[in-house]
């Protein structure tokens, strides 16, 4: 079962903002374990997901928060990458209360693709463009 | 007070409607009084420097300073000249309106007692401004306002001498007095303009400006009417002829007439009695309010929207208190917070979709919680017998009421402020299907009860301002309604024309907005163009006419056609009680060292006592005691008489010594008075009574 693993190249040095990172990865991981469990009821994953889109609204709303008083210069890229990943999850939500029955694979690999891309990328660069913080 | 509240309100209402329709909501004048102040006081200093660049300072050459202004550069001056003068006025009448419609809106009570207090004084400092204005020109009115003033701060018995004794006669004339003025005229409008700055210092983005077509519209008129109705003065002051009668700005100087009817005295005691009143207003009776908003640190990251977004600056940043790896957390001060929601709305963990833990945000009001909302949500919407409704209405408690129209069942829910629901129960409602529409129906669009909610609101709809309302939840499916509580048709047409648009929609929702953010809108209801700007225009000239016509009239009469005015006045210090007396070398021994003197002057004095007589008849006669604490100052008196034009036969008398009766000195006079003459009698030791 996939899961995503905290990895010293995902701080950031804003301690507010790593902190929620593991905050974050705790929730991810608990709905990557229920999508997982085939056997597990469908409707709690919907749940768990809901959680993971409201802690994801507000650590990224920080995010937004920080990157704007310091005057981020990628700021709006992304701010718009933030309002993508966060219909994606809209997306997933709404198929797996759609879907009903259990929950595939598909929506962990989605998932997990996902945040290893969000803290890859977006996170790195405002890592370097904001040392030290 | 609700008695006069209420019908004030829905005269405000009806009116303010009307003008929404004549000039768009936006650009509705009566819902930026605040703003508008602001620009009238812009324009004020403006031209008021202009005006003293060219004006002299000197009492004898001020008014020849102000003609040259008026008459040589009609086209500059003369026009600076106006707009000072009848931007003065138009604030006046902007504030009253202002404070007026506070008042009816309820706008006072509760955590809003500092804006009222804060404008009421703001009152105050208008009216030094203006009154200490109209002294500068030293003209007929400047002396009437000089006189009167003086005379109405002379009963305050604080000045050693009366003011009133400055403006005696041309030759007696003190510049000082004017000069005085003059500074009064420069820091009473920078003290203003603090005040005004504190005003709204517990406002979140403050209005300051009027919308851009306000403010052109506004000056056009100004420079307009300066140039059909230019500001003038009078005719020059004269402190040896009284004129039969006077115009008065009745915006400034309305209450001037009060001290000669009511009396100096009687008129502080009205003013202080209505300041009293007002500044009660607040507080009788207090707002029974509802609960602040509270912060719940575990659902709180500090990430600062509802500081951001809370209109009443009732939320402060503040470093983390609760140990946890944050840095900041809201802090709500509930002597600010007016419990509007607006900052629940904002935040990020408000979000109904939550379910694996209690739903409890960062951020909200303890008499209605997100998980009730959440609660109420789902209940309306698992519908009755007939189904879910078609349309789900948040309704403001400040907006016109939302009922079902036929073909369109409404469910409604209560709420602070359309402000306070969170974008995410939008799209919970729409896309699960919970109701054909969402409809956040508020309060009226030109201004919102709670300052910002209608525009946060708007924002977060379109997705320009955060928490945007997700792309994917389809527009035309969200409604915005704005009608105040007489807009009830405004509504109910809204209501009509979003179900028959909700009907005609693919019942298969599509998954994705259309590309368009703005929620779907009834269609402005506006008058014709031809007609608005004829309207505008008669509202223009409607206020330009009523600030014209009482700027300067009606005139208030000062004397009988046939009377002349005896002022009788002085000011001299009565004889010592005890003559100074040598002090023995024992008694200097018994003084402390630093007190010893070879002689005793005791320094009190006696009073002075007059008489005057007019043609053998009494007038005047009273006894006016030393000035001082000691009682070592002198007795000083200023009294005027009306008399008949013509021959008159004065005596006046006087004594101060200790004796009881007589009297140390007496004078007779013939004169000859012309109707408006002033004569004054005057009083020196050394020259006995004098009739000039
Ligand atoms: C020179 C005179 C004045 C100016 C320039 C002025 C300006 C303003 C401004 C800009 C606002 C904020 C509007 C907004 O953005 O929501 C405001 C609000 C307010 N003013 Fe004044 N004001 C003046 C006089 C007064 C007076 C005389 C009163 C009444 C005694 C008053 C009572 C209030 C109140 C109660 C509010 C708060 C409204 C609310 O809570 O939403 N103001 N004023
Ligand atoms: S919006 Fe919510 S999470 Fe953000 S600072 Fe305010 S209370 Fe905290
Ligand atoms: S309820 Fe309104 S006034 Fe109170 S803190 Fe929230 S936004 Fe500010």
């Amino acid at each position: 079962m996939a899961s995503v693993e905290w990895r010293p190249e995902f701080a950031t040095g804003i301690a507010d903002v790593d902190h929620e990172h593991r905050e974050l990865i705790g929730w991810i991981n608990q709905t990557l374990a229920a999508a997982g469990d085939t056997a597990g009821d469908p409707g709690k994953v919907g749940d768990l997901l809901g959680e993971v889109f409201a802690r994801i609204s507000a650590h990224f709303a920080l995010e937004e928060h920080i990157m704007s008083a310091r005057r981020y210069d990628q700021f709006a890229e992304h701010k718009r990458d933030h309002e993508h990943l966060l219909d994606d999850i809209r997306d997933i939500m709404d198929d797996v209360e759609a879907a009903g029955g259990p929950v595939e694979e598909r929506f962990s690999a989605r998932l997990s693709e996902w945040f290893g891309a969000q803290f890859r990328t977006h996170d790195a660069r405002f890592h370097q463009r904001m040392p030290g913080a | 007070m609700n008695w006069l509240k209420r019908p004030l309100r829905a005269i405000f209402d009806r009116v303010e409607s009307m003008l929404d329709a004549v000039f768009g909501a936006q650009h509705n004048p009566l819902a930026q009084l605040g703003a508008l102040g602001w620009y009238l006081f812009w324009l004020i200093t403006a031209s008021g420097i202009y005006l003293f660049v060219f004006f002299d300072t000197g009492v004898t050459q001020a008014y020849e300073s102000i003609e040259s202004i008026s008459r040589d550069q009609w086209w500059a001056g003369g026009i600076m000249r106006s707009i000072h003068r009848y931007a003065s006025d138009a604030l006046v009448l902007v504030a009253f309106v202002h404070l007026l419609r506070e008042f009816a809106l309820d706008r006072m009570r509760g955590v809003r007692w500092f804006a009222w207090i804060t404008g009421l004084l703001l009152v105050g400092f208008i009216y030094v401004c203006g009154i200490t204005g109209y002294w500068m020109v030293w003209d007929q009115l400047a002396q009437y306002v000089a006189l009167t003033t003086s005379r109405w701060l002379d009963v305050i018995p604080i000045f050693a001498e009366p003011i009133s004794r400055n403006f005696l006669s041309n030759t007696e004339l003190s510049g000082r007095f004017f000069t005085l003025m003059v500074y009064i005229h420069i820091a009473a409008p920078l003290l203003m303009l603090l005040f005004m700055w504190v005003h709204i210092q517990r406002y979140n983005h403050a209005r300051v400006n009027p919308t851009r077509p306000l403010m052109i519209a506004t000056t056009v008129a100004f420079v307009a009417l300066s140039l059909l109705m230019p500001a003038l003065s009078q005719a020059p002051a004269n402190l040896d002829q009284l004129a039969a009668s006077v115009g008065l700005d009745w915006f400034y100087i309305p209450l001037y007439p009060l001290v000669d009817t009511l009396g100096g005295v009687t008129l502080w005691g009205l003013v202080i009695g209505i300041f009293v009143v007002f500044a009660a207003l607040p507080w009788v009776p207090p707002l029974r309010r509802a609960q602040p908003a509270v912060v719940h640190l575990d659902n709180c990251n500090g990430c600062a929207r509802c500081f951001a977004d809370c209109p009443f600056s009732a939320i402060t940043m503040q470093p983390r208190s609760d140990g946890s790896g944050f840095t900041e957390e809201a802090v709500v001060d509930p002597d600010l917070c007016v419990s509007c929601g607006i900052c629940v709305g904002a935040c990020p963990t408000a979000t109904p979709f939550r379910r694996a833990t209690a739903l409890v945000p960062g951020i909200e009001l303890p008499e209605s919680s997100i998980a009730d909302l959440r609660e109420r949500v789902e209940k309306l919407c698992a519908g009755g017998p007939g189904g879910p409704p078609r349309i789900l209405a948040f309704r403001c408690a400040h907006g016109a009421a939302v009922e079902s129209v036929p073909g369109a069942d409404v469910a409604v829910i209560d709420v602070p402020c359309t402000g306070m629901v969170p974008p995410s129960f939008l799209d919970l409602i729409v896309t699960r299907r919970m109701a054909a529409g969402v409809l956040l129906a508020g309060c009226r669009e030109s201004e919102c009860h709670q300052r910002l909610g209608v525009r946060w609101t708007e924002a977060r709809v379109a997705a320009e301002r955060d928490p945007y309302l997700r792309d994917r939840v389809p527009r035309d499916r969200v409604a915005v309604s704005w009608a105040s509580p007489a807009q009830k048709s405004v509504r109910a047409r809204a209501i009509r024309n979003f179900a028959t648009a909700l009907a005609g929609l693919d019942p298969a929702l599509p998954r994705s907005a259309t590309g368009s953010h703005a929620p779907w809108r009834d269609a402005a209801r506006r008058l014709a163009r031809p007609l608005r700007w004829a309207i505008q225009l008669l509202v223009a000239v409607g206020i330009g006419t009523l600030i014209v016509r009482y700027s300067d009239s009606p005139a208030i009469t000062l004397r009988g056609a046939d009377e002349a005015i005896v002022t009788l006045s002085f000011s001299h210090a009565g004889r010592l009680k005890e003559e100074c007396r040598k002090l023995t070398p024992e008694e200097i021994a018994r003084l402390e060292p630093n007190m010893r003197r070879p002689r005793d002057c005791p320094r009190a004095r006696w009073p002075v006592y007059v008489e005057l007589e007019l043609n053998g008849k009494l007038v005047y006669r009273g006894e006016h005691l030393p000035a001082g604490i000691w009682d070592d100052g002198p007795s000083s008196l200023f009294e005027r008489f009306a008399v008949p034009a013509g021959a008159q036969h004065l005596t006046a008398r006087l004594r101060d010594s200790e004796r009881d009766s007589g009297f140390d000195f007496s004078n007779t006079a013939t004169v000859e008075l012309v109707p408006g003459q002033s004569l004054v009698v005057g009083f020196r030791a050394s020259d006995g009574f004098s009739f000039r």
